[in-house]
C-alpha cells in the first residue's frame, strides 16, 4: 500500500509538465494552430525560468517570465501563420530551432561555464489543510506544490470552458470550420492569436517546472524528448483536456516507472528501462489513431478571401 | 535577370539580415561582433584543415537533409534522420567488428551496405505505422530517434566498450572497413565523392523517373494522384524509406570515414541542420548541395568561434534559424510586390 502511495504521489508531480504543455498543445490546436516547437519553447522556458528565479530569488517570478518568452514565441507563430498565412509546420520547426538555441545561449551568457552550477530552491509542499490528511487520497493527491494544483484546475477549466460554455463552443468551432465561425461574426484571426499567445506561454512554463522541481539547475538535456512526446500526447489525447489528464498519467507513470527500475537494478540493462516510454508511446498510438479524432483545420491556415479555405 | 533578383536576392537578404541580428546578440553578450563573424565565416577557407573539416560535416548535412527532402516530395516529413543516422551507424559498426580481419574490397561495402539496411529498417517502422495503423509521420520517426539514443547508449557500454575512451565509446573497427582518404593529411575521405554522386542520382530520379514523379504527385495532390490511381500512401511510405536507408549511409559514413568507432554525440546536430538545409532548399535536392556546404561553413566557423573568440556556438544556431525565418518572410514580402507591381 505505501509503496502504491509513493508512486502515485511522485506520479502526480511528473504529470505536471506534461499536463501544461499538452493543454498548450490542445488550446492552440483547437482553434486549427498547430504548435510543434514544444521541445525547443521548453528549453527555453527552463532556461529562464532557472535564470529568473536565481537573479530575482523568486520561483514565481521564473515562472511567469518563462510564461511571458513562451508568450512571445507563441504570438509570433500564431502572427506569421494567421496574417502571413506561412506553413504553420515549417514556422514551428524554425522556431523550436531558434528557442533551442536562445535557451541554452541565455544560460551560456549568463551563467558561464563553472564546475559547480548554481542551485535555485526547488518548489515547497503545500499540504492542503485538512484533505491532505485523508489516508491514501491525502499524500497522493493533497500534499504538493502549488504548480500541481493550478496545472489540475487549469486542465478542469479548460474542460468547463470547452465543453460547458457558450464561448467554448465558439472557440473550438475556429478549429473545425473557420469559414462557419467567421460567417457568425467570431474573429477568427484574434481567436487563434489570443490560442497561440496562451499554448506558448503554458508550453514554456512546462519547461520552467522541470528545474525548479528536479534539479534545481538548468542543464542542456534536461527536457529530453518531453516536448515531443507532448504532441503525441495531444493526439492521444483526442485533443480534449479531460482526455489529456489520463494520457499525461500515462506518461508520467512511465517515467516514473523508468527511474524506479533504474535505481531497483532490474537484470534489464538501464538503457532498455529508458527506451519504455518512447516505445510504449509508438504501440499506444497505433491504436489510438483510430479512434482519435484532431480538429478539422489542425495545422491550415485560414483565409477569408479564398474560395478553397475554410 | 528576373530569376536572379526574385530567387537569389531574397536569399542574400536573409543572411544578410540574420547575420546582423546575430551580430547584435554577440554584441549584447559584450563580445566583438566583427571578429566572432569573421571566424565563423573564414574558418572553413583559411586552412587546409578548416577545408577537410567543412567537406565532413558537409557530408552528413546533406545527406540527412536529403532524408528530409524525400519524403517531403510526397507531403511527408521524416524529423527522424538522426535516429536513421544513429542505427546506421550502428550497424556499420557492428560489421567492422564482428567482421574486422575481412579485407577491404569486401568490409567497406558490407559496412555501407549494413548502414542503409539498417536507417531503412528504422525509417520502415515509421513506414509500416503509418500506412497500415495512419499513424502520423512526425510523431513516430521522433520517437524513434530518443530509442535510437539507447541503443547507441547500450552497444557503446556494454557490447564493444571501449573502456579506454572516457566516455561511451565502442571499440575501433577493423582497417578494411575504413573508407580510403584522398591527398596528404589532413586528407578527404571517399564519402564526398559518394555523396555528391548520390545527391545527383537523387535528384534526377525524383525529377525525371515515373516513380520520382508518383512521390511528387502524391506531395502535390494527393485525391487527384488518388483518382489517376497511384497507391498514395504507399508512395509517402516508400519516400520515408528511402529517406531513412540515406540517413543510414550518413552513419555509416560517419563510422567508416571519420570517428572509425562510434561514440555518443556522434549525430551532434545533424537532424536539424538537415531540416534546415531541407527547408531552405525548398525540398529541391540541387539546391540541397550548396546550401549544405554553406551551413556547413557556419557550423565549422561555430566551433572555431566558440573556441577562439568565447562567444557560444548556439549563436549559429540562432542565426540559422533566422535565415530561415527570414526566407519564408521574403515569399510573403514577393507575393505582395508582385501583386502590387
Amino acid at each position: 500500500m505505501s509503496a502504491a502511495i509513493d508512486f502515485l504521489a511522485l506520479m502526480i508531480p511528473a504529470m505536471v509538465p506534461f499536463l501544461l504543455a499538452a493543454q498548450g498543445t490542445v488550446i492552440s490546436g483547437r482553434t486549427g494552430v498547430f504548435n510543434v516547437s514544444q521541445e525547443g519553447l521548453m528549453v527555453l522556458g527552463a532556461s529562464v525560468g532557472f535564470l529568473v528565479s536565481f537573479k530575482v530569488e523568486s520561483n514565481t517570478a521564473g515562472l511567469v517570465a518563462a510564461a511571458a518568452i513562451g508568450g512571445v514565441f507563441g504570438l509570433i507563430l500564431a502572427y506569421m501563420t494567421t496574417m502571413l498565412r506561412l506553413d504553420q509546420f515549417v514556422v514551428g520547426l524554425a522556431l523550436y530551432f531558434a528557442s533551442l538555441g536562445l535557451g541554452t545561449l541565455l544560460y551560456r551568457a549568463v551563467v558561464g561555464v563553472t564546475l559547480e552550477p548554481p542551485l535555485i530552491p526547488t518548489l515547497g509542499q503545500y499540504a492542503i489543510p485538512g484533505l491532505s490528511s485523508i489516508p491514501f487520497f491525502g499524500p497522493v493527491l493533497f500534499d504538493h506544490d502549488l504548480v500541481v494544483y493550478f496545472a489540475f484546475i487549469l486542465s478542469f477549466g479548460l474542460y468547463w470552458f470547452m465543453y460547458r460554455t457558450n464561448a467554448g463552443l465558439r472557440f473550438r468551432s475556429v478549429g473545425e470550420s473557420p469559414k462557419s465561425a467567421d460567417s457568425l461574426g467570431i474573429n477568427v484571426i484574434s481567436t487563434r492569436m489570443w490560442a497561440g499567445v496562451a499554448g506558448g506561454a503554458l508550453m514554456a512554463m512546462a519547461g520552467a517546472y522541470l528545474p525548479m522541481v528536479y534539479t534545481g539547475t538548468f542543464t542542456e538535456g534536461m527536457v529530453g524528448g518531453r516536448g515531443w512526446l507532448v504532441i503525441a500526447l495531444a493526439f492521444l489525447g483526442g485533443w480534449r483536456p479531460q482526455y489529456v489528464v489520463a494520457g499525461a498519467a500515462f506518461f508520467a507513470g512511465m517515467e516514473v516507472l523508468a527511474l524506479r527500475a533504474q535505481v531497483a537494478g532490474i537484470g534489464i540493462p538501464h538503457q532498455f528501462v529508458l527506451m519504455l516510454p518512447y516505445v510504449a508511446t509508438l504501440v499506444v498510438m497505433m491504436f489510438a489513431f483510430r479512434w482519435a479524432r484532431q480538429p478539422k483545420y489542425l495545422g491550415l491556415n485560414y483565409n477569408r478571401e479564398s474560395r478553397l479555405s475554410g | 535577370m528576373d530569376l536572379l533578383v526574385w530567387t537569389v536576392l531574397p536569399y542574400v537578404l536573409s543572411v544578410v539580415a540574420a547575420f546582423a541580428v546575430g551580430a547584435l546578440v554577440i554584441l549584447a553578450l559584450g563580445h566583438d561582433p566583427v571578429r566572432a563573424l569573421e571566424s565563423v565565416l573564414t574558418t572553413s577557407f583559411s586552412t587546409k584543415f578548416g577545408i577537410v573539416e567543412t567537406l565532413h560535416k558537409w557530408v552528413p548535412t546533406v545527406l540527412c537533409a536529403l532524408a528530409f527532402t524525400i519524403p517531403l516530395a510526397t507531403g511527408k516529413f521524416n524529423i527522424g534522420a538522426e535516429g536513421q543516422l544513429l542505427v546506421g551507424a550502428t550497424a556499420g559498426v557492428a560489421v567492422g567488428i564482428v567482421w574486422s580481419d575481412l579485407p577491404m574490397v569486401a568490409l567497406l561495402p558490407a559496412v555501407l551496405v549494413a548502414g542503409v539496411l539498417a536507417g531503412v529498417l528504422w525509417a520502415g517502422v515509421a513506414a509500416f505505422l503509418l500506412v497500415r495503423f495512419g499513424v502520423n509521420e512526425i510523431l513516430s520517426t521522433v520517437l524513434l530517434n530518443f530509442v535510437s539514443f539507447q541503443i547507441v547508449d547500450y552497444v557503446a557500454s556494454h557490447v564493444w566498450p571501449d573502456r579506454g575512451a572516457g566516455h561511451p565509446a565502442t571499440i575501433r573497427v577493423g582497417d578494411g572497413a575504413l573508407l580510403p582518404h584522398f591527398g596528404a593529411a589532413p586528407s578527404v575521405h571517399l564519402g564526398v565523392l559518394i555523396t555528391l554522386v548520390l545527391c545527383v542520382v537523387v535528384a534526377v530520379a525524383v525529377r525525371s523517373t515515373s516513380m520520382g514523379f508518383e512521390m511528387r504527385a502524391v506531395g502535390a495532390n494527393l485525391r487527384a494522384s488518388r483518382v489517376h490511381g497511384i497507391r498514395t500512401s504507399r508512395m509517402a511510405g516508400a519516400g520515408l524509406v528511402i529517406g531513412g536507408g540515406i540517413a543510414g549511409l550518413a552513419g555509416a559514413i560517419e563510422v567508416a570515414g571519420v570517428h572509425g568507432k562510434m561514440l555518443e554525440g556522434m549525430s551532434s546536430n545533424f537532424l536539424i541542420l538537415g531540416i534546415i538545409v531541407g527547408l531552405l532548399a525548398r525540398g529541391n535536392n540541387f539546391a540541397v548541395l550548396f546550401v549544405a556546404f554553406g551551413i556547413s561553413v557556419l557550423e565549422v566557423g561555430a566551433s572555431s568561434m566558440q573556441r577562439t573568440a568565447q562567444v557560444p556556438a548556439e549563436v549559429v544556431l540562432i542565426i540559422e534559424a533566422l535565415i530561415l525565418i527570414f526566407v519564408l518572410l521574403s515569399d510573403v514580402l514577393r507575393a505582395r510586390l508582385r501583386s502590387s507591381r
